[in-house]
């Protein structure tokens, strides 16, 4: 299986260094999430490892090779990089065609991924026509042509309809099911904690997280228990037994900071609160993202000073 | 990667892209309706040369060979187009080759029928000022009129490369090829005969009379449009996609 390593990787645009000292693994079989704001140096990462854009050091390959140096690259790797690339006076089908006859892949295979990225009949039309969200079903499409064992998709749910947000979700899992190495890069939290497994996370072109989603989540966010009662005096003298604290919240439900629900769930049961609602409240990607800019801008602003 | 695949993937993308093939079109129809006019035309001198004449349609017919090969390769300047290029086939001299070849072929074909087109409806109005016209120089004509508008297009494919679009290339082209060669052209002596359009036009003359020959004088359009052609695959080598 095929596996994405960045090792090192710098790229300097003149002054400017958009990916600096970069090195993570892609591993097959679970989906990546790339997150990092606009301009963290997630799509010249990517392009960098397609070998469009050279290193001004360091390297990005796949398996081991060279991107260059792959006989059939379509077979391999399938990029979605911008879903504007498709010419607008071509129909979205001979957009497929030509990517597939520079690797002898079967019309039969165009007209296969245009029936699986839901696009079927409009293939017939020019691209031109198509709303943002058909061109970035064309993109996947294309990528999905030589049914390759590396994906890597840059903003895919860019422009998506609900939908189409749902069925991206539904093709990562699959793709990553089936053993495949799948890469997505997105600045939306909540849309990238609904498909990724992992998480690389950069912030200018630097490496700030490599880690499973779960646990860049437990790391950074405490987790708390939300409750309900009709007794709150009972509740507060209970928490406060053991040490633990409720804050009030103005619709009447409390929150106990920085507890877990298996634990709290026994308390009040034990003291006989009387319990309308009981939940744990986890963390959500966000509030761990945010976090770890925060320490990250706060990091900046001393060694700036300093 | 082999080549075969590669080149059909070039020429679909010509194919399938319609004012590409239109402009292969209008090549035909601007040199076949200007030589016709020229051959018809009552202000021909009669010392002029009358294989230049019938295939004078050249002059205007060759701006669309320009901008062929200028659309061809500005294509993949728009929008990212040359990043899904090259991730398909990341071996850019193969890509450059491949590209090149896509654009050679239909403009020579186009060419050679074009230039025996315009020959043939130009003597029809030349009539007897035609009749002295030899079997090999008419060949010659036709041949290295075909050859002369490959050059042209492969020019315009090279400095797009370069430059990486077509309105720059054609607004560099067209001005030098229609002001420079004309306007400036028998003022500045023999300099302009080595002019690639001026250079590669002495094929198209019964008896040239400068220095340059009707093979080295193609010759030395081929020297321009390797030139262009190197400048464009430096390019391609050297930069980001």
């Amino acid at each position: 299986m095929t596996s994405i390593d960045v090792q090192d990787l710098t790229k300097e645009y003149g002054p400017r260094r958009a990916v600096d000292h970069l090195t993570f693994r892609v591993l097959p079989g679970r989906v990546t999430g790339f997150l990092g704001p606009n301009g963290a140096g997630k799509s010249t990462t990517m392009r960098l490892v397609l070998g469009l854009d050279r290193p001004t050091s360091g390297s990005a390959t796949l398996g081991g090779r060279d991107y260059a140096t792959l006989p059939q690259p379509l077979r391999e790797v399938g990029a979605l990089l911008d879903a504007q690339a498709a010419h607008g006076s071509r129909t979205g089908r001979d957009h497929l065609r030509v990517l597939a006859a520079s690797h002898r892949i079967p019309d039969r295979r165009v007209d296969e991924v245009l029936e699986e990225t839901g696009l079927g009949p409009a293939g017939r039309r020019r691209v031109r026509t198509y709303s943002l969200g058909m061109r970035q079903r064309l993109g996947i499409a294309a990528a999905l042509l030589g049914d390759p064992r590396v994906i890597m998709f840059d903003e895919p749910s860019n422009g998506l309809d609900p939908d189409g947000i749902v069925w991206i979700r539904t093709l990562l899992r699959r793709l990553a099911d089936e053993g495949r190495t799948v890469l997505v890069s997105s600045h939306l939290m909540n849309e990238t904690a609904s498909f990724a497994d992992h998480l690389v996370v950069l912030g200018r072109g630097r490496l700030l997280a490599d880690t499973p989603v779960r646990e860049f989540i437990d790391a950074r966010v405490r987790p708390a228990v939300r409750i309900r009662t009709s007794d709150p005096a009972v509740l507060v003298s209970a928490l406060a037994a053991h040490g633990h604290d409720a804050v009030e919240h103005p619709d009447g439900h409390w929150t106990v900071a920085d507890a877990r629900v298996e634990e709290i769930g026994r308390l009040v049961s034990g003291a006989g609160v009387p319990i309308l609602e009981l939940a744990a409240d986890e963390g959500t990607l966000e509030q761990a993202y945010l976090d770890l800019t925060a320490t990250e801008t706060e990091f900046a602003a001393h060694h700036q000073e300093a | 990667m082999p080549f075969a695949p590669v080149l059909r993937a070039e020429w679909l993308k010509i194919r399938t892209v319609r004012p590409l093939p239109a402009t292969l079109l209008a090549l035909f129809a601007a040199t076949t309706a200007f030589s016709a006019i020229a051959g018809v035309s009552d202000t021909s001198d009669p010392e002029s040369d009358p294989l230049f004449m019938a295939l004078s349609g050249v002059a205007p017919g060759q701006i669309a060979a320009l901008s062929f090969g200028a659309m061809a390769v500005s294509a993949e300047y728009h929008n990212g187009a040359l990043r899904l290029s090259l991730a398909a086939v990341p071996r850019r001299g193969l890509w450059y080759a491949a590209k090149l070849t896509a654009i050679a072929v239909p403009t020579l074909l186009t060419g050679l029928l074009t230039a025996l087109a315009a020959l043939l409806v130009a003597r029809a109005g030349l009539g007897p000022e035609a009749a002295g016209l030899s079997l090999a120089e008419q060949t010659r004509g036709v041949v290295g009129c075909g050859l002369y508008l490959t050059l042209m297009a492969l020019f315009a494919a090279g400095l797009t490369t370069l430059l990486r679009s077509a309105v720059a290339t054609l607004s560099v082209l067209v001005p030098f090829i229609l002001v420079v060669s004309f306007v400036i052209g028998d003022a500045a002596g023999t300099a302009v005969e080595f002019m690639p359009d001026r250079a590669g036009q002495v094929v198209l003359l019964e008896t040239p009379d400068g220095i340059l020959g009707p093979w080295t004088g193609l010759a030395v359009t081929a020297l321009w449009t390797a030139a262009a052609l190197l400048a464009g695959a430096w390019s391609l080598r050297r930069r980001d996609a």
